[in-house]
């Protein structure tokens, strides 16, 4: 399909949530891991002239009459904020700094008053009734291979209540998720192709965890298409799961929009969700903006010249730059590279790759850990311990088992980082024998024993040297 | 607000909040309409509401900034937005009350429940006309005919005074008087739990309901109060409860409101939905914004649609409240007198205790000006609970030695209302004394019902 001769326009809309300690306008935990709610609130929402814009009040009131909202409140992660009992508290600076971090990664100009806005949402998802967003950034743009796409807005804003249950009598939303801090980010309709969709949204979120502040996992992040034609209407497309899917549901929206066009029907303008297969479903007509409006509970947020120096010297590098330093810099190959920057981990892999052998670092971080879990402080001491020494495969294994079984570094290296030296296993054995003396009765003593002595020192000792002293010490018995 | 710097500046450029305007700056354009600075912002920065997204921003004016006219006019949707605004062409009167229904007046004094955002600047301010904020609740029209809407004056609570309850009082009469089956009051919460036991005492012979009503959350929101708690006040103005009382949301649910007699309400939190709690006392009614009455107290005046209402307005606002804590010097007491004080609300620790054997003992002090006639009434600062007048011997002293006048089970706020009440009747400190050991307004309890602790 020619994308440019069918006037292709597309933008992207992420909504990540930011890794904080605490909620956007309270001190609730924003880890979002309470699951037993302690209590049950239940609400209305009344239509209010005015707050809805260009909405019909009287016909809004229909919608919401006898609607029930019922709220589930959990001990860490509700307050009295989150019900709507309480006026926010001064917006969460960490979450705050981060926003202003993503937006000048993103070349964003950023106002020199946050002015924090209401924006009504009226089907329970927010206790008060409005969402409260403020704008950190804007006119910034992300390059990409077939162009510049322009961001026109990064904003900090609280996340809504997550809908546990809908039934008859109406909808259980959790309390727990609503307050956490998510940065929104927006492009301009730049995008042409749907490959270069798939690209800008990778881009973005690659941007995000760049920053090593962003939640990671299931629901942590939420990407919106907006897809038109010539001839056409913008529709929003909701619920895009996989990066890879992404060029399907352009292309097949693309395709929907261009078979009504041809028939020389409308395109309305509708929210769109998305299926596994790239097809899209609707969900409802796309709505008029939502009024926004101040939110005047919260004083405005001056962004000093020297807060954002301190920002614009912090900025985290990149990912696919850290990679290609990895590479570089550590000899790391590419796919390794990759991984330890997905991981999470580039900054103890480079931490530790200087006091030892930067690709057994490596296979450790990525591979061995998921298996073997060893915390980090201890790492840093198993791996100053053994050096730039390498170790076999077997030998390394069976150390990382041992760490993780709880074995302190000492007894696991030497300080030497070889393994256990003949005196070593002396020891050992003689202990074994000590609290085993039974087995120096059976038949063959030394069979017994080295399965023993092996348990407490496989992958530290070879088992030649083992059996070498078994035989010593029984002998000398 | 801004700077004086900025509003000549904005003044020579003729610009006005509301305007569209293009600042340019270090080679930006920002284009938008120009917002108010709140209170809380920078004075010289201006806030720009952007155009197509909504969204307002601050741009710092200084050397190099330039701000002309923006060459458009408001954007349509902007212009036809605010035409859906309360008080504006689209909405006012559409709201309409049948003749069938019961009539009731309703008295609008200000406060949260009458206040609206400007939903463009951001600016909060009183409506004019309260046929504003009933627009939102169509309900209404189902349960009564509001035939009145009366503004006396339109005041956040915190700034009433005693002369703004005898306002009040005189509309409620008038209103009550001319035919009404019963009056709604809305009114701010901060001190309206005051204004309810001023009524209490000022509206002699009431014989249907005065409803005081307020909101937590303000009228501009989705989430407000104030809708159930209006509906339930019309419910309850037209029911059989003739009393002077507050009805506001009972749980944090929206579910129902309680109905508290004015003599026994108090704000409880600064800013929970049910923070008008019943003190030692259980409340008169639940009422559910459907229109079902649940009475919990049967003591209550029933209505008589045939009865008239005096209002008794004498007031001596010269009384004063005092509390005692550990260390608390009685001196004040002299200052107060030396000012032209009349009366003492003194809230007294536990049981009623004042310190009598402290270095700084209260009793000499209030034996003293008891003796000349001042009154001193002390009321319980555990809020729950009465006042006992022998149990210690510092009690026997403070009340049968020194004159002070036990209080009851009152609470410290309709005590003091009620003081300032009958000093403005008499100053014959005997019949002072009679008029605070007597109930007028059901605001001593006989009985301590343990269930009304904490209700």
């Amino acid at each position: 399909m020619d994308y440019k001769k069918l006037g292709l326009k597309c933008g992207i809309e992420i909504h990540q949530q930011l890794a904080t300690k605490h909620k956007l306008f309270c001190e609730c935990s924003a880890a979002f891991q309470d699951r037993e709610p302690v209590f049950e609130v239940k609400r209305k929402l009344r239509a209010v002239a005015g707050e809805l814009g260009k909405i019909d009040t009287a016909a809004m009131h229909e919608t919401l009459k006898g609607k029930v909202f019922r709220y589930k409140v959990y001990m860490n992660e509700s307050c009295a904020v989150e019900l709507d009992e309480e006026p926010p508290h001064p917006m969460n600076r960490q979450a705050l700094e981060i926003g202003l971090q993503i937006a000048v990664m993103l070349n964003c100009e950023i106002p020199e008053e946050i002015e924090v806005m209401r924006k009504t949402v009226l089907d329970g998802s927010n206790t008060s009734g409005f969402q409260r967003t403020a704008l950190v950034g804007l006119n910034g743009w992300v390059d990409t291979g077939f162009g510049r796409v322009g961001i026109t807005n990064v904003c900090i804003e609280e996340d809504s209540a997550q809908i546990l249950k809908k039934d008859r009598k109406g909808v259980v939303y959790g309390l727990n998720r609503l307050g956490i801090p998510l940065v929104e980010i927006g492009t301009s309709p730049d995008i042409h192709e749907p490959e270069q969709a798939r690209e800008v949204a990778e881009k973005l979120g690659m941007i995000l965890r760049s920053t090593g502040k962003v939640k990671r996992g299931i629901g942590t992040i939420r990407q919106d298409l907006n897809i038109s034609i010539t001839g056409g209407s913008r529709c929003e497309i909701k619920g895009v799961q996989k990066l890879n899917m992404i060029p399907k549901i352009v292309e097949k929206e693309v395709i929907r929009q261009k078979g009504i066009v041809a028939k020389g029907k409308n395109v309305s303008s509708d929210v769109r969700r998305a299926l596994p297969d790239g097809r899209t479903d609707f969900l409802r007509p796309l709505p008029g903006a939502a009024r926004m409006y101040p939110e005047t509970d919260c004083p405005p947020i001056q962004v000093t010249g020297r807060m954002l120096e301190r920002i614009k010297k912090s900025l985290p590098e990149i990912m696919t730059d850290t990679e290609q330093r990895l590479m570089k810099q550590y000899g790391l190959g590419e796919e390794l590279a990759k991984q330890v920057v997905r991981s999470g981990k580039a900054a103890l892999f480079e931490k530790l790759a200087n006091v030892s052998d930067a690709k057994t670092v490596a296979n450790v971080l990525t591979k061995y850990l998921k298996q073997f879990p060893v915390p980090d402080e201890k790492l840093d001491e198993f791996f100053g311990a053994l050096g730039k020494k390498k170790v076999p495969k077997e030998t390394l294994e069976g150390m990382l088992k041992q760490l993780s079984g709880g074995k302190p570094v000492k007894d696991v290296v030497t300080s030497a980082g070889e393994g256990l030296s003949e005196p070593d296993v002396e020891n050992v054995v003689r202990d074994v024998i000590r609290k085993n003396p039974q087995v120096m009765k059976v038949a063959r003593p030394e069979k017994a024993l080295m399965g023993l002595v092996m348990k407490d020192v496989r992958g530290r000792a070879p088992g030649s040297l083992v059996m070498k002293v078994i035989m010593k010490e029984i002998k000398k018995h | 607000m801004y700077s004086k710097r900025i509003e000549s500046f904005l003044k020579r450029k003729k610009l006005k909040i509301g305007d569209m305007v293009t600042v340019t700056k270090e080679g930006r354009k920002i284009s938008g309409l120009l917002m108010p600075q709140t209170v809380s912002g920078n004075p010289d920065i201006l806030v720009i509401k952007l155009v197509d997204n909504g969204y307002n921003i601050g741009v710092k004016m200084e050397a190099g900034a330039a701000v002309e006219k923006g060459k458009g006019t408001e954007p349509v949707l902007v212009e036809e937005e605010a035409e859906f605004e309360l008080g504006k062409t689209k909405t006012s009167g559409k709201l309409k009350f049948s003749a069938g229904k019961p009539k009731i007046s309703l008295i609008s004094t200000g406060g949260t429940i009458s206040s609206r955002v400007d939903y463009r600047t951001g600016g909060v301010y009183a409506v004019k006309d309260p046929g504003e904020f009933l627009y939102n609740i169509p309900e209404l029209a189902k349960a009564v005919n509001i035939r009145k809407l009366v503004t006396p004056f339109t005041k956040m609570s915190e700034d009433m005074e005693p002369q703004d309850w005898k306002q009040i009082a005189r509309a409620v009469a008038r209103e009550l008087n001319s035919g009404d089956r019963g009056v709604i009051v809305t009114h701010g919460t901060d001190f309206l739990h005051y204004t309810a036991a001023a009524l209490s005492f000022f509206l002699r012979g009431l014989t249907k309901p005065v409803v005081l009503v307020g909101a937590q959350r303000s009228s501009d929101r989705g989430s407000s109060d104030a809708g159930m708690n209006l509906l339930c006040a019309a419910h309850t103005a037209v029911s059989d409860i003739a009393e002077v009382g507050v009805c506001m949301h009972g749980r944090i649910d929206d579910d129902y409101c309680l109905f508290t007699r004015g003599t026994h309400v108090r704000k409880m939190d600064t800013q929970r939905r049910d923070a008008f709690r019943p003190i030692n006392e259980y409340p008169l009614a639940k009422v559910w914004p459907d229109g079902k009455i649940m009475v919990k107290n049967r003591k209550h005046k029933k209505r008589d649609d045939n009865g008239k209402v005096k209002p008794d307005l004498k007031f001596e606002p010269k009384v004063a409240m005092l509390k005692t804590y550990p260390g608390s010097d009685p001196d004040v007491i002299n200052y107060y007198i030396s000012r032209g004080f009349r009366g003492f609300v003194i809230e007294g620790s536990g049981l009623g205790h004042v310190p009598v054997q402290a270095k700084k003992n209260w009793t000499s002090i209030i034996k003293k000006h008891t003796k000349d006639g001042v009154p001193f009434v002390i009321t319980p600062q555990t809020i729950y609970g009465r006042i006992n007048t022998s149990v210690y011997t510092n009690l026997r002293i403070l009340y049968k030695e020194t004159g002070a006048i036990p209080g009851g089970d009152m609470l410290s706020e309709v005590a003091l209302v009620k003081l300032g009440w009958a000093l403005g009747h008499t100053k014959d400190p005997e019949k002072v004394r009679e008029i605070m050991l007597t109930n007028y307004a059901e605001e001593i309890t006989s009985r301590t019902l343990v269930g009304t602790f904490l209700y």
